[in-house]
């Protein structure tokens, strides 16, 4: 009888423990192929170098990884508005609970209608979330739908820095390209012209200063002008001739453009209205007194001889203004802008010499610097040249 | 007649800048980069260098340093505009003077034969220029026959710019010849003692004659206005 007993419960027992066995093998090998799907998972998305490939294929492995019937890839967009960008098969999101998902980082599950889990999973990235990742039907566990997300959000980080380097890559070796192409175009350009200038000049010389050699001589300088302009402006364009700033006052950068564009205003009187106390700017300052200077040559050029050419410096508001005033016919309002274009000259200056492109450099090289170039009419009459910038905290 | 190195990778420059030179009468030796300029500079006497800023294998600024390693010989450097910078280092480590391309011919040989007078003569100071007249040791100036007050910094200053007629002075050499190199003395500072000086002594302030602004650079004396 006791035997019979004994029996019974060790048999009873022993089925118990045996079912636990079974249950626990079942549990671990579940967790085994879970670990093996998220690697094959890892190593898929570490393969995928741009975003478009990355997301090809992500809502099939994802499918497959999960053991659901549908998935979708729905992602941020700069706005922050949620699109699906990848997707086994159509099928209805809801949005509201993909927006929970996405704005507040709370995960939804629920029975599906299709058998399995219905599953809403934010994808994170650091503490923000790139989207959401949504499984229908998914016979996974809930874990294994969050480390999908979490490796998804992953890839596709990683893929924006592989993307972010290789931008900045590409913009270094196209900036590196141009600027080795300018400094060559430069150089064939300006050798033969200078080699040319001096020539002329040893030739008017030994001419002995003859109508023609002068000519020739003013025709060369006009020339060389007119390619260090043209050069300026391919250099602007390019996006290569970036500001070099220091802090430099306002009296040294009128000083620089008189010395350096002084010859222009020979036969203007001139009038220096520059402070004593200092004005700080924080310029390129070659770039600024190339502008200035660009202000000088269209006053001198544009205005009667012997009228006079103010230039002056103030402090106003923060703002440090450089201005040259000169007493010439002026631009119509309509033409202030527009004359400030490449090119761009005013049918009345056809007869002067000149391309249009100072201004222009002027207003590149100006703006470069943090400020705005300004043409209006001078007070009493001709044009107000007036570059404003941010006084230096 | 002087000895002249001009050194310039450009065969077109080293033609022109010799036939300037050797038609104003000057004895004219080229070489083809900084490194044969120094070679030429090592095995023969020189009055006066010539050479391009920017070459293959030595460049003109080192040229400049390994030239001021062992000679005072007057160095002249052709420069492009864009490299203000690339002046003041340049003068800082020994050049004398800059032209900048496009230079005119006029220009490059005034500022040889200011080289080459300083370079014979020596430095001698100088104490008349234009209707001004300096006595140093009484520490006057006279304009136009009437007295003229310096204070002694501007007076140092003027001093020291006659010491060198036609030279170009950074703003850092400038400060460590009036104010000594340990001062701390800012370029602002510099620029309104000079700016004092042009009102006493210049005609046109504002567009000087003698007193010239170098931008970016400093400044040079030009005696001759």
């Amino acid at each position: 009888m006791w035997r019979l007993v004994v029996f019974l419960v060790s048999g009873l027992l022993i089925g118990r423990l045996s079912a636990i066995g079974r249950e626990r093998l079942r549990q671990v090998e579940t967790e085994r192929a879970d670990l093996a799907n998220l690697t094959r998972l890892s190593q898929a998305f570490l393969s995928d170098t741009t975003r478009e490939s990355l997301l090809g294929v992500a809502a099939d492995r994802l499918g497959n990884a999960l053991q659901a019937k549908h998935v979708s890839v729905l992602l941020g967009d700069a706005a922050g508005k949620l699109d699906v960008r990848a997707s086994t098969s159509r099928f209805d999101v809801r949005q509201d609970l993909a927006d929970i998902a996405y704005r507040q980082g709370n995960s939804a599950a629920f029975p599906s209608d299709l058998g399995g889990t219905d599953i809403y999973l934010p994808i994170p990235v650091g503490v923000q979330r790139a989207g959401v990742l949504v499984a229908r039907g998914m016979a996974s566990s809930d874990r294994m739908a969050e480390g999908c997300a979490v490796l998804l959000g992953l890839a596709i980080e990683r893929e924006r820095f592989v993307r972010l380097e290789r931008e900045a890559e590409e913009t270094k070796t196209s900036d590196q390209m141009k600027s080795t192409l300018l400094a060559a175009l430069a150089h064939d350009l300006k050798t033969p012209v200078a080699a040319a200038r001096a020539a002329v000049e040893n030739w008017a010389e030994e001419a002995g200063g003859s109508p023609m050699s002068r000519l020739a001589v003013d025709q060369i300088q006009a020339l060389t002008r007119r390619i260090g302009e043209l050069m300026d402006v391919v250099r602007l364009d390019s996006g290569l001739a970036r500001p070099r700033r220091e802090i430099v006052s306002a009296a040294e950068v009128v000083e620089a453009a008189l010395v350096r564009f002084g010859d222009a205003l020979s036969r203007h009187a001139l009038f220096l209205d520059v402070p004593r106390q200092e004005i700080r700017l924080d310029v390129d300052p070659s770039q600024l007194t190339e502008a200035l200077g660009h202000g000088l040559e269209n006053a001198a050029r544009y205005s009667p001889a012997g009228t006079e050419i103010r230039v002056s410096a103030a402090a106003l508001d923060g703002r440090a203004l450089l201005r040259v005033a000169d007493r010439g016919p002026g631009i119509p309002a309509s033409e202030q802008e527009r004359v400030m274009e490449h090119f761009v000259r005013l049918p009345q200056a056809a007869s002067l010499p000149g391309t249009g492109l100072g201004l222009s450099i002027a207003k590149s090289l100006v703006e470069m610097n943090g400020g705005a170039l300004r043409l209006s009419e001078a007070p009493g009459g001709g044009t107000l040249f007036e570059i404003d910038l941010p006084e230096p905290a | 007649m002087s000895r002249i190195l001009v050194a310039d990778d450009e065969a077109a420059i080293r033609k022109v800048v010799r036939d300037a030179l050797e038609k104003a009468g000057h004895d004219v030796e080229t070489a083809i980069d900084g490194e044969e300029a120094i070679s030429l500079f090592e095995s023969a006497a020189f009055d006066l260098i010539v050479t391009d800023l920017n070459m293959p294998n030595v460049d003109g600024l080192e040229l400049v340093r390994r030239i001021r390693r062992s000679s005072v010989l007057p160095v002249l450097v052709l420069t492009v505009r864009q490299e203000e910078r690339e002046k003041v280092r340049l003068l800082d480590a020994g050049a004398d003077d800059y032209v900048t391309k496009p230079f005119g011919v006029a220009e490059l040989l005034a500022r040889a034969r200011a080289l080459l007078r300083r370079g014979h003569a020596g430095s001698t100071p100088l104490n008349r220029f234009g209707d001004i007249e300096v006595n140093p040791e009484a520490r006057t100036v006279v304009r136009n026959g009437q007295g003229v007050h310096l204070t002694p910094t501007e007076f140092s200053l003027l001093v020291t710019l006659l010491g060198k007629p036609g030279a170009v002075w950074t703003h850092r050499q400038l400060i460590a010849a009036v104010w000594g190199s340990a001062a701390g003395v800012s370029s602002d500072t510099l620029r309104v003692h000079m700016g004092s000086l042009r009102r006493k002594l210049e005609t046109d302030p504002d567009r000087p004659k003698f007193i010239r602004t170098e931008p970016w650079v400093g400044y040079r004396f030009s005696p001759e206005g």
